[in-house]
């Protein structure tokens, strides 16, 4: 491919496909060393116990054993967790769910860490455990966390606006519905993993899959008992995350089994049934929903009440609930809502962020709730949603003013457009013998950013090279999205330079500096921002030294070009590589911060989220899609698919689109296959085999339609768009379901035996 | 440590097997390796692969016959023009087991001994009437796959024998073959629920000839003679398949599992019959 | 046991227990890291490499299986500085995203081909159904082999 300047607006292909597509790119699994040992762990078994006797002692004396520690030899707290510290490295007395790691092994090979981590006697006296949200808040149920004041009651929080749930007597309308959505998996398909040693001096380094290089480091700190400076993050390239390398994983375990080898590489790699055991999960809840509106369609009142359940510790569980929350009325102007939380512990695996963090969860609900308030009327379920959706200047469900680029109703005006819309009743017409069709719409949306209360802030370092060439100094991972992509393209716009001149170093917490976590659709958005202003200053510098050079009076004849500088009135030129010369170290370097705005408006509501409410900014969709339900089997053909997205401006089309299909790809597994299914807090499909996420035969051709708007806070307009695809599917399949059929799913997957249950009941009881 | 051999002939086979009688056979590895644990390849005495066994990757035509060597792969069976013009019901069932990745690595050999209630190439073989010729250093004996197979993942293969092939008949005078199967997801799916049908049609539309058989309902395929008569002299109707079907969910007896419960496998088994109406004569 | 077999068209020699999965042979006595492993059970595809030209999953493989082989890893699809067509394709369509299926994908793909060089959309959708990916959605994945595709058969 010949060079070229890497522009904004310009499918620009990713800076890292090369590497990817040759099998070059190192992720954190593809760091081996010589001489390395690995590590691997021991998992409790039992949802809920506590252990009556662990011993390590015939383990330990298996030739090849380097280690064996439990929860003993943790230093420091022996406690994780991003905002809540409650999850321990090494299970100390307690265990809280199946996937607690109770003892740690290193080992000179993998098959004697295996044999290892078999000889270790664990006993658990079991406890009663808790493992729906109802068993959870009965006033006697068993504690997961004793020391927990709110007892099983992680967060209980409320959104209020307008007279609230009084508001829906006043109503023409009540709608009243219960929705439940599963456990997900993120099913990354790199599984956590990581390699760590001991530097001398004491200094231990970690490179590892992960989205928070940076927060690893305080959360190992504070877990062990290390100081800041003893620690060393590298964040290659992920192979995926989606939310669920946000938090420690491997890190704590790592770095102590680090401590026990005498300088030699560690690794650790979980296989694919540890990644399901003790990784991070996606919120089941339960979501009851009141919806009050005029015979006019327009909506007058909201009240739910929604349950999450965040397994056995925190993690972000509270601000999932908050985001959930904050969504729960849809994009759509309800003038009076009454929203309560409740998230709750149990002795189910760990949930956490994952992309649509709490919002693919309620976007089922709210929209579910359009649909069959559409039902009710005969009114066309797409006017219903543009006529209550939301315009810039309105104030959403948390009474928040939408003081920002609100493209919601043009979204939905580009599907009521687009051909499969406007023909669909002849294509529903067509349907083969046995087969039903339908077309299901959503409108959704996801917040950007960390919202108030959390600084959301990166910092942006750019050097030019002493080779001249532009490194830029990566803080925030790139786990698949691309940002990597958009900061080299940010770059290439205002310095001029080839796609070839432009490096970029990932997340090292000794090279590049803390720009939080990969995560709420923020990381173009906020590094970018920083990233713009530090190439703004750097651009500024190299005319300005190079005027010294070209001995040019004013810096207007000056021009910055591929590899050098111009100076236009003279035709005189100064390679960059002369210029670096010239340069200090310092002077080559530009730092910059960028803090993303947060909302003004003085809520009285919300005021048990401590971080994570409420939101400035937000990106809409609207979906539709096209299904076949084959009423023999119940299975749902997913025949086409479009998307039309409102992210404001499209830095890259390409990159752009491919966030908008694959969490469509996401979402369409999440509504029709995925759900991790518990017996009493036991995985029961913790493989590929039974977990079934979707294949290249299960997606459909996706149409995706940029709905362009300008934000004015973002770098050159743009807004995050990795997580808004996600929440889509999920409804617009169930509307097409009902669309088909007439039935209303309101518990998700929509698997084959369900809606063919379904089926069966409407021809029995019709 | 496991030792793995490699025979490339029977006679190094039956070597092999002689000095190690408790070794595990495999060809892809499909099945037996994704039983292993990855960090020590298992506790087996040892293992012996027949993938380089070449005289029993062959697909060859008698007179009355179609004959497969054990080790022949998915893929390979799946582009022979004798499978896909003799046997259309047994490639329809290929082509869904798996993914390409499985096909180039599974053999026929390999999903009859695995003898899983779901395996994809069982139905077919079922109705087909295959045969399977076990061999072992001093014998070679037939059996058809029926007896075969005695329960999930239970064969009469003796200690010391190999599926060496499958002989399956010529169906030549059936113009339906159809294979339906029901999975969680379009490819890489274990069966649910699966059909095979072959059914003659006479020129006036009624069936003269009928052979069921049906995946993942019971603890190995379930076939019955009475189920194929009642559709001989029917139409191939609503009606007539209706009936057919009520039957079908009484014959079967399906488990719950973590894929799907009993009763869906139990509506479905019967609803696939149903498909037969948009069945394609050939 | 003592193999040898070709690797990337270099001869090969190692001295490996004979019941290591080729996988991990690959990764770590060869080096070569670009074969990924995401499920150990054949269920995702990323550790497809090709044996004698054909794909297989080398989770499934066991060290003396590779003995008298001609294996391919991705490391093995660019001649010298010139990347493969596929992987030309799949850089410039946006096929790549995380990347952690991307050489298993490319090698499906190259069997694929192999034996259907004139493959539909459908055909290439079907011809991937071995390789799971998290975060395409696979269009753009097809797109690349699509585009692959007709260069091939424009050149011919």
């Amino acid at each position: 491919m010949n060079a070229y300047i890497p522009e904004i607006g310009k499918p620009v292909p990713r800076a890292d496909a090369v590497a990817k597509a040759t099998g070059a790119e190192k992720y954190a699994v593809d760091h081996y060393g010589d001489n390395i040992v690995w590590a691997g762990v021991r998992r409790a078994g039992v949802a809920h116990g506590r252990i009556r006797h662990l011993d390590t002692s015939v383990a330990s004396l298996l030739p090849g054993v380097i280690a064996v520690l439990t929860g003993r030899d943790v230093p420091g707290t022996n406690r994780q967790g991003i905002i809540h510290k409650d999850q321990p490295v090494l299970a100390d007395e307690k265990v809280r769910h199946c996937g607690d790691a109770v003892a740690l092994v290193v080992a000179e090979d993998r098959a004697t860490l295996q044999k290892a981590l078999s000889l270790i006697r664990v006993e658990i006296d079991p406890l009663p455990g808790v493992f729906t949200v109802d068993d959870a808040l009965r006033p006697d149920a068993p504690l997961v966390h004793e020391d927990h004041p709110q007892g099983n009651v992680l967060l209980k929080a409320t959104i209020h606006s307008g007279d609230g749930q009084v508001a829906l007597e006043g109503c023409d309308i009540i709608l009243e519905e219960t929705f439940h959505v599963p456990v997900q998996s993120h099913a990354f398909i790199e599984t956590e993993n990581g390699v760590a040693w001991q530097e001398r001096g004491g200094k231990v380094a970690l490179v590892v899959s992960t989205q928070a290089p940076f927060r690893d480091k305080w959360e190992i700190s504070h877990a062990l008992g290390l100081p800041l400076d003893r620690l060393h993050i590298i964040g290659p390239y992920l192979g995926g995350a989606f939310g669920g390398k946000d938090g420690a994983t491997v890190q704590c375990l790592l770095v102590l089994a680090a401590l026990h080898t005498g300088g030699r590489r560690v690794k650790m790699w979980w296989n694919r049934e540890e990644s399901f055991i003790a990784g991070y999960k996606r919120h089941a809840v339960r979501m009851h929903y009141h919806l009050g509106a005029r015979t006019d369609g327009t909506l007058q009142a909201l009240h739910c009440r929604l349950y999450y359940d965040t397994g056995a510790y925190a993690h972000l569980g509270g601000e999932v609930m908050a985001l959930g929350m904050e969504h729960a009325g849809g994009p759509y102007r309800i003038p009076h809502t009454l929203i309560e939380g409740w998230c709750v512990y149990t002795n189910n695996p760990i949930a956490g962020a994952m992309r649509g963090f709490g919002v693919a969860q309620v976007s089922f609900a709210f929209e579910g709730m359009m649909d069959l308030l559409a039902v009710k009327l005969g009114m066309d379920p797409l006017e219903l949603r543009l006529k209550n959706a939301l315009l810039r200047g309105d104030r959403n469900a948390s009474g928040v003013t939408l003081t920002q680029s609100t493209g919601i109703a043009d979204c939905l005006t580009a599907v009521q457009h687009h051909s499969l819309w406007h023909e669909r009743k002849a294509w529903k017409k067509e349907a083969p013998p046995f087969h039903k069709r339908g077309v299901g719409i959503a409108a959704v949306f996801n917040a950007m950013g960390y919202g108030r209360g959390l600084p959301d802030s990166a910092l942006a370092k750019v050097e030019l090279t002493p080779e001249g060439r532009i490194r830029v100094y990566s803080g925030v991972s790139d786990m698949g999205q691309g940002n990597t992509t958009a900061f080299v393209q940010i770059a290439g716009q205002i310095l001029c330079q080839d796609h070839t001149a432009i490096e970029l170093i990932q997340p090292d917490t000794e090279r590049t500096l803390p720009s939080g976590s990969a995560s709420a659709g923020r990381t173009t958005y906020t590094y970018g921002n920083a990233l713009i202003k530090a190439c703004e200053e750097l651009r500024r510098r190299l005319t300005g030294r190079a005027a010294l050079m070209l001995l040019s009076d004013t810096l207007d004849d000056l021009e910055l070009l591929p590899g050098r500088v111009k100076n236009l009135a003279t035709g005189r030129e100064i390679p960059l590589t002369a210029l670096a010369a010239m340069m200090s170290p310092e002077d080559r370097v530009c730092i910059s911060q960028f803090l993303m705005p947060v909302v003004r408006d003085k809520l009285d509501t919300g005021k048990e989220f401590v971080i994570g409410f409420p939101h400035l900014l937000f990106s809409y969709a609207a979906h539709l899609v096209c299904i076949e339900v084959d009423e023999l089997t119940g299975v749902i053909d997913i025949k086409a698919y479009l998307a039309a997205t409102e992210a404001g401006r499209v830095l890259n089309p390409q990159a752009f689109e491919q966030q908008v299909q694959g969490a469509i790809a996401q979402g369409i597994g999440y509504a029709l296959s995925e759900e991790v299914l518990l017996q009493e807090g036991r995985i029961v499909n913790p493989d590929f085999a039974t977990y079934i996420i979707p294949g290249a035969l299960d997606i459909p051709e996706i149409v995706s339609l940029a709905v362009e708007t300008y934000e004015p806070s973002g770098p050159y307009g743009m807004k995050g768009v990795g997580e808004v695809g996600m929440n889509g599917p999920l409804p617009s399949i169930a509307g097409a379901l009902a669309d088909a059929s007439g039935i209303h799913m309101t518990r998700s997957p929509l698997t084959a035996e369900r809606v063919l249950a379904a089926l069966q009941n409407q021809q029995e009881h019709p | 440590m496991t030792q793995v051999y490699l025979p490339r002939t029977l006679t190094e086979l039956w070597t092999y097997l002689d000095g190690e009688p408790e070794a595990l056979i495999y060809t892809g590895g499909t099945d037996l390796l994704v039983k292993m644990p990855a960090e020590n390849a298992n506790t087996a005495p040892a293992l012996i692969c027949l993938e380089r066994l070449g005289e029993l990757r062959c697909i060859r035509e008698t007179a009355d016959s179609i004959l497969i060597g054990s080790t022949t792969t998915h893929a390979e069976l799946l582009r022979h023009p004798l499978i896909l013009a003799q046997l259309p019901v047994l490639a329809q069932a290929l082509q869904t087991l798996g993914s390409p990745l499985i096909r180039n690595m599974g053999t026929i050999g390999g999903n009859i001994c695995t003898a899983s209630p779901a395996g994809d190439t069982l139905p077919p073989l079922y109705i087909l009437e295959a045969e399977v010729e076990l061999h072992s250093r001093k014998a070679v004996r037939i059996l058809p796959i029926r007896e075969f197979i005695s329960g999930p993942g239970k064969t009469q293969l003796q200690k010391g024998e190999i599926l060496s092939g499958v002989a399956v008949k010529k169906p030549a005078d059936y113009n339906i073959h159809h294979f339906e199967k029901v999975g969680q997801r379009k490819s890489m799916a274990c069966a649910v629920a699966s059909m095979a049908a072959l059914l003659r049609l006479s020129p006036s539309g009624l069936i003269e000839a009928a052979r069921l058989a049906l995946g993942s309902v019971g603890p190995t395929v379930v076939t019955a003679t009475a189920i194929d008569e009642s559709l001989i002299g029917k139409k191939l109707s609503l009606t007539s398949l209706a009936a057919t079907a009520e039957r079908i969910r009484q014959l079967v007896a399906p488990i719950d599992d973590v894929r799907a419960s009993a009763d869906y496998r139990r509506t479905v088994s019967g609803n696939l019959l149903l498909r037969l109406l948009d069945a394609r004569t050939q | 046991m003592t193999i040898h077999f070709i690797l990337n068209g270099e001869k090969t020699t190692l001295n490996v227990t004979p019941d290591r999965r080729a996988v991990d042979v690959l990764r770590e006595d060869c080096g070569r890291t670009g074969t990924k492993e995401g499920c150990g059970a054949g269920e995702c595809g990323a550790c497809t490499i090709l044996v004698d030209g054909e794909s297989r999953l080398s989770c499934l493989m066991l060290a003396a299986q590779l003995e008298g082989r001609k294996i391919t890893t991705i490391e093995g699809m660019a001649v010298r500085d010139s990347l493969h067509p596929l992987q030309n394709a799949f850089i410039r369509h946006g096929a790549v995203q995380c990347g952690f299926c991307t050489p298993g994908m490319i090698l499906a793909a190259t069997s694929l081909m192999n034996h259907n060089p004139h493959p539909t959309r459908a055909d290439i959708r079907a011809g991937l159904s071995g390789n799971l990916c998290r975060c395409t959605g696979y269009q753009k994945i097809v797109d690349a082999v699509e585009a692959a595709v007709r260069l091939e058969e424009e050149k011919s």
